[in-house]
């Protein structure tokens, strides 16, 4: 643990004990009520139930990416007990955020597996929490498929870091390990090759966009939210792999500090996102350097011009 | 009677979830039919709201379903947003979901 002298930003008057997760795993037992009954409190030993263990680990496993890689206590930067509830209703398709926990079903065993078996699933539902607290992106068109991508950019993070995968290493896939055999896919969404994912009888195929070229104009899917997202997810793919190494180092340091900037506002689109990871990327490290570069041509590869 | 089922939204939008099915109840053997008009008069769904209360705030990936049933000259479209909370709507989305499960599988084995 480290130590507790207040940094630039925490919230005065809280004293919190900081690096310190606090965990709460409970069993809606397939049934919707939650939150259901606590089954694993932080500290106690694995259960033995793989959706109660992963749910477990995978929160942690967040919470230190939070902490160790960006100096952040928890969703809320002021120690907010993290609460997830697992086994969520009868072939439960899905994992979400309410607002205020983790909600992950087991899913139907002929399309899905459990959602807690994606560690960037959890990632992503858990970051869901931190746009919120910093940014209250609407969900919503462009405001809200940046909101899913912030998701997927620090869900993937997390399993790089855990994995210690460079940029090159990692598969940039979202939700691997969540089909079951039945489906012609690999995972929900590839950061890498947005559009690639899945091509399957049943679920159809992957609608995600990797150019603003081909941004869909929709309502459904609160105006396409998981569907444009794939153009700043395949961004920030880009910026990462040009800055090479470890993506969560200064790829996601930019992305991070732009997620806290004041001038990300509630409906803020694609555009004025960029333009702020470039100044951030410029305030971190230099008006002339390679990081700024990236930033620049990782945008100008989706489509979008950042001056 | 006619149902229309939408799925919308969830962690992932998936082209062939989201495209709506229908359920024709004369089409559906005797038994589930019945059990059917028993789970719409259950939830009550002629008198219901048409539109769901808002999701909280700050909630993502949530499905929304959209449920329309034509019943001779009565039509009515509810819209429902996850979590969902009353157990007889939880009720009458199950079974809808299984026979959109059972609907969809079939594009599978074609």
């Amino acid at each position: 643990m480290r130590p507790t002298a207040p940094r630039p930003g925490q919230r005065a008057g809280v004293m919190a004990v900081e690096g310190q997760k606090q965990r709460t795993i409970s069993d809606s037992h397939n049934t919707q009520n939650l939150p259901g009954d606590v089954v694993r409190l932080e500290g106690a030993p694995p259960t033995g139930d793989l959706a109660v263990d992963e749910a477990y680990d995978g929160l942690g496993a967040t919470y230190d990416l939070y902490w160790e890689a960006y100096d952040r206590n928890s969703i809320d930067d002021d120690g907010l007990p993290l609460d997830a509830t697992v086994h969520f209703g009868q072939e439960y398709d899905n994992a979400f955020w309410n607002g205020e926990r983790m909600v992950f079903g087991d899913g139907d065993e002929e399309l899905f597996n459990r959602f807690t078996i994606s560690l960037d699933v959890i990632g992503h539902e858990l970051t869901h929490g931190v746009t919120e607290d910093e940014a209250q992106l609407i969900y919503l068109f462009q405001p809200g498929a940046l909101n899913e991508s912030i998701s997927d950019v620090f869900g993937s993070l997390v399993k790089q870091r855990t994995l210690d995968q460079t940029a090159a290493q990692a598969d940039w896939l979202i939700g691997a390990g969540l089909f079951t055999a039945n489906v012609h896919g690999v995972a929900l969404r590839s950061m890498k090759a947005p559009g690639t994912a899945y091509d399957d009888p049943v679920l159809g195929k992957d609608p995600q966009p990797a150019h603003m070229n081909d941004y869909v104009r929709t309502f459904a899917d609160n105006g396409g939210v998981h569907i444009n997202s794939g153009i700043p997810n395949h961004a920030f793919y880009l910026v990462a792999t040009l800055i090479g190494g470890y993506a969560w180092e200064k790829a996601g340091r930019i992305w991070y500090e732009t997620l806290r900037d004041s001038r990300l506002r509630p409906n803020t689109g694609f555009k004025r996102f960029a333009g702020i990871t470039l100044a951030t990327a410029q305030r971190l490290y230099g008006t002339t350097g390679l990081e700024q570069q990236a930033v620049r041509d990782g945008w100008s590869q989706v489509g979008i011009v950042v001056t | 009677m006619r149902i229309e089922f939408t799925t919308e939204g969830g962690i992932a939008h998936f082209p062939g979830l989201a495209r709506p099915v229908v359920i024709e109840s004369n089409a559906l053997p005797e038994a589930e039919a019945s059990d059917l008009g028993r789970l719409l008069e259950a939830a009550r769904f002629f008198e219901r709201p048409a539109v769901a209360e808002p999701p909280r705030r700050g909630a993502a990936d949530y499905r929304q379903y959209t449920m329309t049933v034509q019943e001779g000259s009565r039509r009515h479209t509810v819209k429902v947003i996850e979590p969902v909370e009353d157990p007889t709507l939880q009720a009458l989305l199950r079974f809808l979901q299984t026979k959109a499960r059972e609907l969809r599988r079939g594009s599978r084995e074609s």
